[in-house]
């Protein structure tokens, strides 16, 4: 494993918790950019932060999940109950609306209530929530721990889901390219190297588990390969049809303060043609090696 | 008379670059660059993310 790119780019990553904090560190320029949910970066350029989305952290890897012995299997059963969403400026949470429209139910049927993710399986098993939807692992969570089930994969009710983004500064976008194209390169070979194989994956897992998630590697492993589609990291370009249809949903249920067009927060120039890249392992630097 | 033309020319050229650099690049974005390029330091860029899904 190596910190920095074949190109020799040192590239850091830093944990955030909330999301003012976010706004800040970009104003400031502390971070270059910054993944977060699709809804919220249409909200920051609604508010005036210059950024724009380049590519996506991956596609499915979210799944409603309810209590394994509560009766419940299918949506409309979830009526009248409390599911808890990540964030309301969470894709998850436009979602819940878009399949209650589908069912004809009113927006007001189910209590949507903002929790953070890693509390979402201890709730439901406390009982204070019926239902959770998350992204991984935490959907996963409830699953391997025997006390939950998934009602519905994302995958299955809207295909290509789309959770997290990539934003990056528009002045780095301006001034230094490379630097970003170098990223989103390095983002798009990852991806096409955990899609080409599972036992890359469970590499991957392994190796996440330990430095960045400190989650159960098993969990993680479980989440890559049960079933293999549960989440992709390829098709990861920003598409227009799908950030309209996000978009239109939010500003309906009164997520983002005004409508924002597609030119004005995304700029897909950047993503790569996956048949041309390819990890050169023989370029890859050994770790701790110098510059 | 020619060489004050070049020495003036040369001075021009000069003062345009120091304000370009003061202007639109700043002096410690310039040297992060040279070190870059002499090999002194990486390239660097700080990516967050915010683990809520």
């Amino acid at each position: 494993m190596t910190d920095h790119s074949d190109e020799g780019t040192l590239f850091r990553s830093r944990k955030f918790t909330d999301w003012p904090t976010v706004k800040e560190a970009l104003i400031a320029e502390e971070i270059g950019g910054v993944f977060i949910l699709a809804p919220m970066a249409m909200q920051l350029v609604a508010d005036g932060i210059p950024i724009k989305v380049v590519y996506l952290g991956h596609r499915d890897g979210t799944a409603i999940i309810v209590g394994k012995d509560s009766g419940i299997n299918e949506f409309t059963q979830l009526a009248g109950k409390t599911v808890a969403i990540p964030s309301r400026y969470a894709n998850q949470n436009i979602l819940m609306h878009k399949s209650m429209r589908e069912h004809g139910m009113p927006f007001d049927s189910i209590e949507l209530r903002e929790l953070p993710p890693p509390e979402h399986p201890t709730a439901l098993q406390a009982g204070t929530i019926d239902g959770y939807i998350v992204g991984e692992p935490f959907a996963a969570k409830a699953e391997v721990d025997g006390f939950g089930k998934v009602l519905y994969h994302t995958k299955d009710i809207w295909p290509d889901f789309i959770s997290c983004v990539l934003v990056v500064r528009e002045d780095l976008i301006a001034e230094r390219r490379e630097l970003i194209q170098e990223l989103v390169d390095g983002i798009a070979k990852s991806g096409k190297w955990l899609d080409e194989d599972m036992e890359h994956r469970m590499d991957a897992a392994e190796v996440s588990a330990k430095h960045y998630y400190f989650q159960d590697p098993e969990l993680l492993k479980y989440v890559l390969s049960k079933p293999a589609d549960r989440v992709k990291y390829t098709n990861l370009a920003p598409l227009k049809p799908d950030f309209d249809e996000i978009m239109e949903l939010a500003a309906e249920i009164g997520v983002l303060s005004r409508r924002v067009e597609f030119e004005e927060y995304a700029d897909p120039s950047f993503v790569p043609d996956l048949d041309q890249i390819d990890w050169n392992m023989d370029r890859l630097p050994e770790e701790g090696s110098k510059p | 008379m020619k060489r004050k033309v070049l020495i003036g020319a040369l001075a021009w050229a000069i003062l345009l670059t120091l304000a370009h650099i003061q202007l639109n690049i700043g002096w410690s974005q310039l040297k992060d660059n040279a070190d870059v390029i002499m090999g002194k330091k990486r390239r660097e860029l700080t990516v967050g993310f915010l683990p809520v899904t």
